[in-house]
């Protein structure tokens, strides 16, 4: 029932988009059809399966650097007290701050290149990663570690099967707000360093006005985030089946 | 009001039921909360042996919970000694352990909650499942086997519990108010499911409750304690043979004289205790 609710809205936005295609002047809005046969030429001709293929490899490249550092120093954050407390400030702090304020200095660090960009990609997938990790583990359920202690389970035991499956609800909420970042990310490192993959399609397109192009690489990325979040729902919601369950 | 129990009227539990399992003696507990130290027990000296079923009664603040906890090794005395089969407690397959609240991992399924118990006891795979299956067949929770917590009933929640306790076949059982939020009739299966699980289990129970009429019908022993500071009054001899029938022995007279004794005592407790709603109070009908 929901996808025949969902195609229904997909036609109404085609003919809003329609709509203003025609009553929009200066050929600043493309119609919807042409639109979708210049996303089929520039597919055919190889450039946007191009762009696409650099920007993924940003994307996914930062991505798993801010995945694989992130829960692991979330998880022993949490599990040890004092090095929580000691860092917790520093973390809020620089999730705090605009990551596009560290690109000037990325830039002189690393240059322009894939390095610079995968780590403007890890500055911002990384945070909400970290943050909800910790949280998660700071958030497990105090009475079932009483329960295992009673059960005589040694205090690796109780990490490994009650703190940790405890607090994979709360990685995955940060999984999925690190992986929309890490994409925004992706798009403003192209646009601010070498100006290459689709961010860079979008610069060449927006600045020479040919609307048809510029459209179809902003809804080639609106794709890949729904790509993303769906494939992490589904993840979620096998891992968790226990919360729907019944 | 008379300060001694009313003899039993069948002879006390006989002499040789068993050794003494748990021992405490001087036992001396308090929490520091805000900078601010509130004695929990006082001087608890308490001896159980095996197979016999002691209830610990008396009202809200009376460390019935902190006594459980420490004859499960969860924390220790600050002065006194506590032994169990002749060993300072450690939690551990030895002593099962029901809470109030159940404390069922949400994440695992029915199965999996109660073989839980025995991943600290170095069984294989095969063995543990097979064990797991033997005590859900007990319980009467084979059809829920692939469940999870949040499927199941109230009732049902607490057998998982009890299974995963009784699994590693404890010498001792500790049951904190395990009734308490079940409804009236789920409760009074329940009991009589404890009791059949527990005249095949032989080990002792230390079972806290509030309830009067549950501490009679379940107990040997009834251990009355007041609160601020817990302490125990009276170690009361329940003398009703068993097995029970656990309704119609509400109307045997040892019954309905030990309910009105302790009635009584926990009645006066509550209404001289400072720290309680009720103090002060004629609760006399006019």
């Amino acid at each position: 029932m929901t996808t025949v609710y969902r195609v229904l809205f997909m036609v109404l936005l085609i003919a809003l988009w329609q709509i203003a295609s025609m009553n929009v002047g200066r050929n600043l809005i493309p119609s919807p059809l042409a639109t979708f046969h210049t996303g089929t030429a520039m597919l055919a001709d190889g450039r946007l399966v191009g762009a696409l293929g650099a920007s993924l490899s940003i994307y996914l490249t930062g991505l798993f650097l801010a995945i694989v550092i992130a829960i692991p120093l979330g998880i022993v954050m949490g599990g040890i007290r004092l090095l929580g407390k000691t860092l917790e400030v520093y973390v809020y702090a620089l999730s705090a701050t605009p990551r596009v304020a560290f690109i000037p200095l990325i830039i002189a660090l690393l240059g322009l290149g894939f390095e610079a960009k995968i780590t403007v990609v890890l500055l911002g997938a990384i945070m909400p990663i970290l943050i909800n990790t910790y949280a998660g583990v700071l958030a497990v359920d105090t009475q079932l570690i009483e329960m295992a202690r009673s059960v005589g389970l040694s205090r690796t035991g109780i990490f490994v099967r009650i703190v940790l499956p405890g607090s994979v609800p709360f990685i995955i909420v940060g999984l999925r707000l690190g992986a929309t970042i890490g994409l925004i990310n992706t798009v403003v490192a192209e646009l601010y360093t070498a100006v290459t993959g689709l961010g860079g399609l979008l610069a060449i397109y927006g600045n020479s006005f040919r609307m048809e192009e510029y459209f179809v690489v902003v809804l080639t990325l609106a794709m890949i985030g729904v790509v993303v979040t769906e494939t992490l729902r589904l993840l979620e919601s096998r891992l968790s089946g226990w919360k729907t369950a019944g | 009001m008379s300060s001694a129990a009313p003899a039993p009227v069948a002879s006390a539990a006989p002499p040789d039921r068993g050794r003494q399992r748990i021992v405490l003696e001087n036992v001396f507990k308090s929490f520091e909360r805000a900078g601010q130290k509130t004695q929990v027990l006082a001087d608890i000296s308490l001896s159980a042996d095996d197979g016999t079923f002691i209830s610990l009664l008396g009202p809200s603040g009376c460390g019935k919970t902190t006594l459980l906890r420490l004859a499960d090794g969860l924390i220790a005395p600050d002065s006194g000694r506590i032994a169990v089969s002749g060993h300072p407690p450690r939690p551990g397959p030895e002593t099962g352990f029901v809470f109030q609240s159940f404390r069922l991992i949400p994440w695992a399924t029915v199965s999996a909650n109660i073989e839980f118990a025995l991943l600290p006891t170095g069984l294989g795979r095969a063995e543990r499942r097979e064990r797991a299956r033997r005590y859900m067949d007990l319980v009467g929770l084979t059809r829920f086997a692939d469940s999870y917590p949040g499927e199941l009933s109230g009732g049902m929640g607490q057998r998982v519990a009890l299974a995963r306790a009784l699994i590693p076949e404890p010498k001792i059982l500790l049951m904190d108010e395990p009734f308490a939020a079940l409804d009236a009739q789920t409760r009074e299966l329940m009991q009589t499911e404890l009791m059949r699980l527990w005249s095949r289990l032989g080990s002792v129970v230390l079972f806290v409750t509030h309830s009067v009429d549950e501490a009679i019908a379940l107990s040997d022993k009834i251990v009355l304690m007041g609160p601020r500071p817990g302490r125990i009054l009276e170690v009361i001899d329940v003398g009703l043979p068993r097995p029970r029938q656990l309704f119609e022995m509400r109307s045997e007279p040892r019954f309905i004289e030990l309910r009105d004794y302790l009635w009584n005592r926990i009645r006066t407790l509550v209404l001289t205790d400072p720290a309680s709603d009720f103090y002060g109070r004629d609760l006399e009908p006019e």
